[in-house]
């Protein structure tokens, strides 16, 4: 047993390290030391850098114009940027290289590669998802935006919801109903939709910490070409699950990086009012200590699995309940050590955040309670903390489902909820 | 990079599990601790001459089998799941202690004895006033010329009403904390089996007037030991919560009501998906403390604290939940739900409850 990375790792570990130095500002103190221009003028920039130097697209392979990196050399990228606070792209990326693109790199047509992938990696083609719609959040499965084909071209109509970073888009993938007479899983299909056309409008969703950063999307007779379907007419479901796979990513040791990097801003909180003594802070402080190093161990777990040939699978339901409820936790405590100091905020905005504020973000009261109210995002976004127990109970403990009220084609459950 | 145990250490978790599974099983269990000795004595002897157990880490010079610290923790999490009462914990925590801080002379003494499970040696560190058995100690050392002699009392020995030698914990004239060695048959030592809250596993008090005793070796502080006994216990921990979950999975499958097995209830489900996350992060948190340990890193000052008191809350959590899947039944003295909270709630205890363990982390961390 031993946690050593391999020795090419860490040698690649250096270069990812020597190429940080070298780009990186010299007073670069990480995106949340900026302001919210000076950080998108930055990501724009950065991310040039990066698809010179083929730091972009690390899991993509060459022959597609990616880096072609092993996954052991991805999480190493992803541990260095991840302790230096730099963008591994802007917030497109996401959407367009990790779930997108590997799905288009292992189910897309060949046509559908040679023209999207390059495209994505150039940045012309800014990307979002389509995923949840208003009736059906848990239970994604219970989609009804539809799609009918008329002559070449699918008709799409319907509503999708929580479409991150869909402002910033200009074409988004879309789960679709295109056969409601089959059972709900079966008549899913997954198509690529331009978003630059009368028939799809973006509405910003504005959240409960105040910023717009996931949108609606509606769908009036929006139009695509025939053959933009990954994965096959009616398997829609098959393509969305490979795609949760990708959507995993490499983050089983940057999640615990990150969160460290929390646990030293809360402990500088405490220390500045005096608290580090109080022993019932003591105490909590020491416990969100230890969360995160259980992250770290785990990660190594996962690392281990990973290298030895397993895909991350639903034991990732695990990872996602300990730090989605940690997160709760310890921002709570954060707003226990503030006490009345957290009702009038002082210090910048953080722009908004999904998990935690950005590495450099100042060690001030609004960004505490920012990051605190996001917190209740996490145990329902991705899958809410319900959802990934049933995982649990299910796939890894093998209990029985509930009986099943959903079965059936598709429209007569439709019938009965509309 | 390979966080997991090997293949090797795998097959002997296999081995080990299959012969506590067969050869003590909790009725067994419960039968051999209503004896006066708390444990077999045949089963003892084949764990230790058939199996090999307690010398798996000892040198090959004092005829152990020259392991790390990982192949113990393996069996220690297999003991942990089967409850049995057997001295494995004693004597291997006893042996951990002659090989750290003992002197070359009670290495060759003790440890040949031990790794054939001849010798039961046992830790006599814990005091009421202190839990870890590592500072604040009221035993004292007295010397006259080249004799020592102990006083004072300690708690929580476990096998300590029965076992040949005691490894005691004491303040000497210049202050240091040292471990002493008193053979069980010592003029002024008085042992008293407990009436235990774990039904598993005697424990003991021992009390010392002025009972002839001899340094161990002159290695001062306990700490380091008990950071080793900590990382070894949450192992423990992590088998006995692995058994609660599994215990609590196979009857919520078995087990109808409103004709539905109560599993597919996800008020139960959800518990049962709790409990496992909570084992998952314990068993984690366990492997690195354990691997710490075997490499003598000096992250073991921070992880052995924190892997307790991760182990003990899930085991703690599962123990109270297996319970209640069981319903009533759980809640009967027949029903073995039980055996494992009292275990539970007993390791939790031992060394420092949870609390303990992380004002200790604290102190460690610098906060």
């Amino acid at each position: 047993m031993d946690i050593d990375y391999p020795p090419e790792a860490e040698q690649y570990r250096a270069r990812v390290k020597a190429f940080l130095g070298e780009h990186l500002p010299a007073d670069w103190a990480g995106m949340g030391a900026l302001d919210e221009h000076e950080r998108e003028r930055f990501r724009l920039e950065w991310r040039a850098i990066l698809a010179e130097n083929q730091m972009l697209a690390v899991s993509w392979p060459k022959e597609y114009g990616g880096a072609g990196l092993t996954l052991v050399e991805q999480v190493v990228l992803a541990e260095e940027f991840a302790k230096a606070g730099a963008p591994v792209g802007s917030e497109n990326d996401t959407f367009g290289i990790s779930m997108l693109g590997n799905t288009l790199i292992h189910l897309g047509t060949e046509e559908q590669k040679q023209h999207y992938l390059p495209r994505i990696l150039s940045g012309e083609q800014r990307w979002c998802q389509g995923y949840s719609e208003p009736d059906a959040g848990s239970d994604l499965a219970g989609l009804r935006t539809s799609a009918v084909l008329d002559g070449d071209e699918w008709v799409i109509n319907g509503q999708k919801t929580w479409t991150s970073a869909g402002h910033l888009a200009d074409h988004i993938f879309v789960l679709t109903r295109t056969d409601a007479d089959a059972p709900k899983h079966k008549g899913i299909t997954f198509l690529l939709v331009p978003m630059d056309q009368p028939g799809v409008e973006v509405r910003p969703i504005r959240n409960m910490a105040g910023y717009a950063l996931f949108n609606e999307v509606f769908f009036t007779d929006a139009r695509t070409a025939a053959k933009e379907v990954v994965g096959g007419v009616n398997d829609g479901w098959r393509t969305a699950m490979a795609l949760l796979g990708f959507e995993r990513g490499v983050s089983a040791t940057t999640d615990a990086i990150r969160f460290r990097a929390e646990v030293d801003r809360l402990v500088a909180l405490a220390r500045e009012r005096g608290l580090t003594g109080d022993p019932r802070i003591r105490e909590r402080l020491a416990w969100c200590h230890s969360r995160v190093e259980v992250m770290r161990f785990r990660g190594y777990q996962a690392l281990t699995r990973s290298l030895a040939g397993s895909r991350p699978g639903p034991e990732a339901a695990i990872s996602k309940i300990i730090w989605s409820e940690y997160a709760q936790v310890y921002t709570e405590l954060a707003m226990e050590i503030l006490g009345p100091e957290a009702l009038a905020m002082t210090g910048q905005r953080t722009g908004g955040l999904l998990q935690m504020p950005e590495h450099g973000t100042e060690n001030t009261a609004r960004s505490w309670v920012e990051t605190f109210m996001s917190a209740r995002a996490g145990t329902i976004y991705a899958g809410s903390s319900q959802v990934q127990r049933n995982i649990i109970g299910e796939q890894l403990l093998g209990l029985p489902k509930e009986p099943r009220a959903d079965a059936g084609p598709f429209r007569e459950l439709s019938r009965g909820r509309a | 990079m390979d966080f997991s145990y090997s293949a090797d250490q795998e097959e002997l978790r296999d081995s080990v599990r299959r012969f506590l599974t067969d050869k003590s099983p909790l009725a067994k269990v419960r039968a051999d601790i209503a004896t006066e000795l708390g444990y077999d004595q045949a089963l003892w002897q084949q764990m230790s001459s058939q199996l090999g157990l307690p010398g798996l880490h000892l040198p090959e010079e004092h005829d152990g089998s020259g392991t790390g610290l990982l192949e113990p923790a393996v069996v220690l999490e297999e003991v942990g799941r089967s409850l049995t009462s057997t001295p494995y914990a004693a004597v291997l925590f006893a042996s951990l202690a002659v090989l750290h801080l003992g002197s070359k002379e009670w290495q060759a003494e003790l440890l040949p004895g031990l790794a054939s499970g001849e010798t039961i040696a046992t830790l006599a560190t814990i005091e009421v006033a202190s839990p870890t058995g590592a500072s604040a100690l009221a035993t004292t050392a007295q010397s006259r010329g080249d004799q020592v002699t102990l006083t004072g009392a300690k708690t929580l020995v476990e096998h300590g009403h029965s076992a040949d030698v005691l490894l005691v914990s004491a303040v000497g004239d210049g202050g240091a904390t040292r471990l002493y060695v008193v053979q069980g048959d010592a003029p002024g030592l008085t042992r008293t089996r407990l009436d235990a809250l774990d039904l598993t596993r005697p424990l003991a008090e021992v009390r010392l007037d002025a009972v002839p005793a001899v340094l161990l070796g002159d290695v001062d502080g306990l700490d380091g030991l008990v950071d080793v006994v900590c990382a070894l216990l949450a192992s423990e921990m992590v088998g006995g919560t692995a058994a609660c979950l599994e215990m609590a999975t196979a009857y919520a499958k078995d087990r109808f009501q409103f004709n539905r097995p109560i599993g597919s209830f996800q008020a139960v489900k959800h518990r049962l998906a709790e409990m496992l996350v909570a084992l998952d992060g314990a068993r984690a948190a366990a492997q690195y403390a354990v691997l710490a340990a075997d490499t003598g890193s000096p992250e073991l000052a921070t992880v052995a604290p924190l892997a307790k008191a991760e182990a003990s809350e899930a085991y703690t959590f599962a123990a109270g939940w297996n319970i209640q899947v069981h319903g009533g039944v759980g809640f009967t003295w027949e029903q073995d739900a039980h055996l494992y909270f009292r275990r539970a709630w007993t390791d939790s205890a031992l060394y420092g409850v949870p609390a303990a363990q992380r004002a200790r982390l604290a102190d460690r961390l610098g906060l």
